[in-house]
């Protein structure tokens, strides 16, 4: 019997033992912002990584870290591709870190709006607010209180690889889509070279390029498209800007402007063929300019936009703070993660980290001397204004742009019309 | 008769002899058990319910919602489900499940039984062969993805070989050509899972005896006649296991169309399980993703029980 009950307590101890290792290690996983205590200066943040450069966040968060003695910043660095669903997971699951990278608008997972409708989001201070870009308040506050903190500006638009551009005889960036066209069968008669690099596999770049042309032909006559659409006076099927704006891809295609086989193209695509100089403009955010610098020596970048219809239209572009930081509602370190946000908002901080980028600081920007940087082509359209935010941070979901993107690749391959495009768009958004 | 007899009695004695024998096994194990040795196998007995009924059951709940994947979510009934059969790109998807699945399994096992049949006996580097067959199985799909990607591309190999024969006018971007792109994922598989089948027809013609082969030999049959009344029936179940196999890999198939064409072009090689995946955690309808999941699991379910029912038949 004294065995008997020696082996039943054991039995219990083996089949407890498991359950609280097992309950330990879970709770070790999903603690992340909860470890510390009321009143404690340290605090965890997550950023997503693309490459193996150091980020941004962590160039400042280490700084930070030096400036004020005591403070521990607990870094988690993501990768890019899931940083989405990572965070949506985490603030799902009540463990998503003190301060999080978010992105302005609503549709993906890391999108402001997205997450604070959902709660996860604590507002922040005057200071944020002061930070929004003039037209961006939508896709930073609801309700007039702001749950983002715009770090920097980026300039969606074309890379162009100047010096390529004057090895085949293109001088100056055309300004009207007749000159786009021209240029087109100029680098294309001069063997094995196209004007434009596109990753028609790509659902990002397709979905840029189309934005970009956009920008000429919605935007810039009706700079609040995107409302009308949420409010359904317009639709994408029903705007000419919209169907010129895919109408000019298909152009741009049966003129030789793409690449040979850039409907089957990854994002490979582009790094090797606009350091190559064997394509001489690509469309994305102008951050892509310094890094382009980086990769390809002795070649250099100007951020450009996508010229108009015709000469006598307005230049246009989309400029919008694509990077930004958040507070976690359910953070037990709000004193100590809002004061690394003051200290972020600060003008020494903003043009770090906007060096770093390659992007424009957030604030001044009329201001802003740009000759004789990349950005001088679109000098004029940055200080006047005459820009919007990237189209898809006010639309409702990820599939509209998803549809737009895959739609483009269609209309390259011949899958799809126009039509049946933007039918596909709008059907997305009214989902 | 008399033999016959005599056999089911004797067959009724040993069906009674164990009796009691039985009995006592029976009440030992019984005892065994109520002494507590259940409890040992519970954790992992919870573990296994948790991760993959309870996990499964509450991802079937969410087919029946409109959670985006954060934040609250309604119940809507089949909304889901309606959605999904009145979208032509999930009917596509679908189709396409299937012809991957299938186009594979007929492929793969003809191919694999071939290899198999040819490297059983006689060749004499029939062990480097085998190897070298093989070896594509177990490398990561992802990997092999990315080469087969390589292979394709504009500035690939292929077209490379095209222009070098003067056939510059054939050239194109094969994984961007909305016809072949579908064909270009079902090469991959068929090249990688192909070794996978040929280990196992070649460990159901090590059981096929030569004896059998050799009297059908001296019989006067012809080398089809032998492989088709004396091989084929002999390895039936190793067809059945590589089939099933084959099937449900190819169902749920995955890594391969992400690397190589993400589904594109334009959708033209989306299946269920890419489209699962995209619903469910790049475009934040996890509802729908889960509703879609739901379908694919039906699908391979059934096909799983057909399998299971026609190999049963087999055995009898």
């Amino acid at each position: 019997m004294t065995q008997h009950r020696r082996s039943h307590a054991q039995r219990i101890g083996l089949f407890a033992a498991p359950l609280a290792v097992g309950a330990l290690v879970l709770s070790g996983c999903s603690s992340t912002s909860g470890t510390s205590t009321d009143g404690s200066q340290s605090f965890s943040l997550s950023y997503a990584v693309s490459t193996g450069v150091e980020s941004p966040f962590e160039t400042l968060a280490k700084a930070y870290m030096a400036a004020t003695p005591g403070v521990t910043i607990t870094l988690n660095a993501v990768p890019n591709d899931s940083f989405s669903q990572t965070t949506s997971t985490q603030f799902q699951a009540g463990n998503g870190s003190d301060v999080i990278e978010s992105q302005p608008g609503s549709g993906a997972g890391q999108r402001i709006i997205t997450l604070a409708k959902a709660g996860f989001l604590e507002p922040l201070d005057d200071g944020a607010t002061a930070l929004i870009p003039s037209g961006n308040e939508s896709l930073f506050q609801i309700d007039g209180k702001t749950y983002g903190q715009a770090l920097s500006i980026s300039f969606v638009g074309n890379i162009l690889n100047q010096t390529a551009a004057t090895a085949a005889g293109i001088t100056s960036f055309p300004t009207d889509f007749t000159g786009v066209l021209a240029d087109c069968k100029t680098v294309a008669a001069s063997g094995g070279k196209s004007m434009f690099v596109l990753a028609g596999a790509a659902g990002p770049n397709t979905g840029a390029t189309a934005s970009s042309i956009a920008a000429t032909r919605v935007y810039a006559e009706d700079p609040t498209w995107n409302q009308e659409r949420t409010d359904k006076k317009t639709t994408f099927a029903g705007t000419q800007g919209w169907k010129d704006t895919l109408q000019a891809i298909i152009d741009m295609k049966d003129a030789g402007c793409f690449q040979s086989g850039a409907e089957g193209a990854g994002f490979d695509a582009i790094t090797n063929g606009i350091t190559t100089g064997t394509t001489l403009t690509m469309f994305g955010p102008s951050g892509a300019a310094a890094d382009l610098a980086k990769a390809g020596a002795g070649n250099t970048y100007t951020v450009e936009a996508f010229p108009p219809a015709t000469s006598s239209d307005k230049a246009f572009g989309l400029a919008s703070a694509n990077y930004s930081l958040s507070l976690n509602a359910a953070s037990k370190n709000k004193d100590a993660a809002k004061k690394f946000l003051d200290w972020m908002a600060e003008p020494a901080q903003s043009k770090t980290f906007a060096d770093a980028q390659g992007s424009l600081p957030v604030t001044g920007l009329a201001d802003l001397d740009l000759s004789g940087t990349n950005y001088a082509p679109v000098s004029e359209i940055v200080k006047s204004g005459s820009y919007v935010a990237f189209p898809n941070t006010g639309w409702p979901n990820s599939a509209v742009y998803d549809a737009l993107g895959t739609g483009v690749q269609g209309l390259l391959t011949g899958q799809t019309t126009v039509d049946s495009v933007l039918a596909s768009m709008d059907a997305a958004w009214d989902q | 008769m008399h033999s016959g007899t005599e056999a089911n009695t004797v067959a009724g004695q040993q069906h009674r002899t164990p009796g009691p024998d039985r009995k006592t096994r029976s009440r030992r194990a019984r005892g065994v058990v109520g002494f507590g040795h259940w409890w040992w196998a519970l954790p992992g007995v919870l573990v296994v319910l948790a991760i993959h009924y309870v996990a499964t059951g509450v991802g079937g709940f969410f087919a029946f919602t409109n959670w985006t994947g954060i934040g609250s979510f309604q119940l809507v009934g089949l909304a889901n489900f309606q959605k999904i059969l009145g979208d032509p790109s999930k009917i596509l998807a679908l189709g396409n499940t299937l012809f991957l699945a299938f186009g594979s399994v007929v492929i793969v096992n003809i191919v694999g039984l071939a290899i198999a049949l040819a490297l059983n006996r006689t060749l004499k580097s029939r062990y480097i062969l085998r190897v070298l067959f093989f070896m594509p199985v177990v490398l990561s799909p992802l990997a092999v993805s990315y080469i087969w990607k390589f292979i394709f591309d504009f500035n690939g190999p292929i077209n490379a070989i095209l222009k070098s024969v003067g056939l510059e006018s054939w050239q194109k971007s094969w994984l961007g050509d909305p016809t072949f792109a579908i064909w270009a994922v079902l090469i991959v598989i068929v090249w990688q899972q192909t070794g996978f089948a040929m280990v196992i027809y070649l460990a159901g013609l090590a059981g096929v005896p030569t004896e059998v082969e050799e009297a059908a030999a001296i019989d006067g049959t012809t080398l089809w006649q032998r492989f088709w009344h004396v091989t084929l029936p002999a390895i039936r179940p190793a067809v059945a296991i590589s089939t099933t196999l084959g099937i449900v890999n190819g169902l749920r198939v995955f890594d391969q169309i992400m690397a190589l064409t993400n589904g594109g072009p334009a959708g033209a090689t989306e299946t269920l399980a890419t489209q699962v995946y995209k619903q469910a955690f790049s475009l934040a309808n996890f509802g729908y993703g889960a509703a879609l999941a739901l379908i694919l699991s039906a699908i391979i379910l059934v096909f799983a029980v057909i399998q299971q029912r026609v190999t049963r038949g087999t055995e009898s």
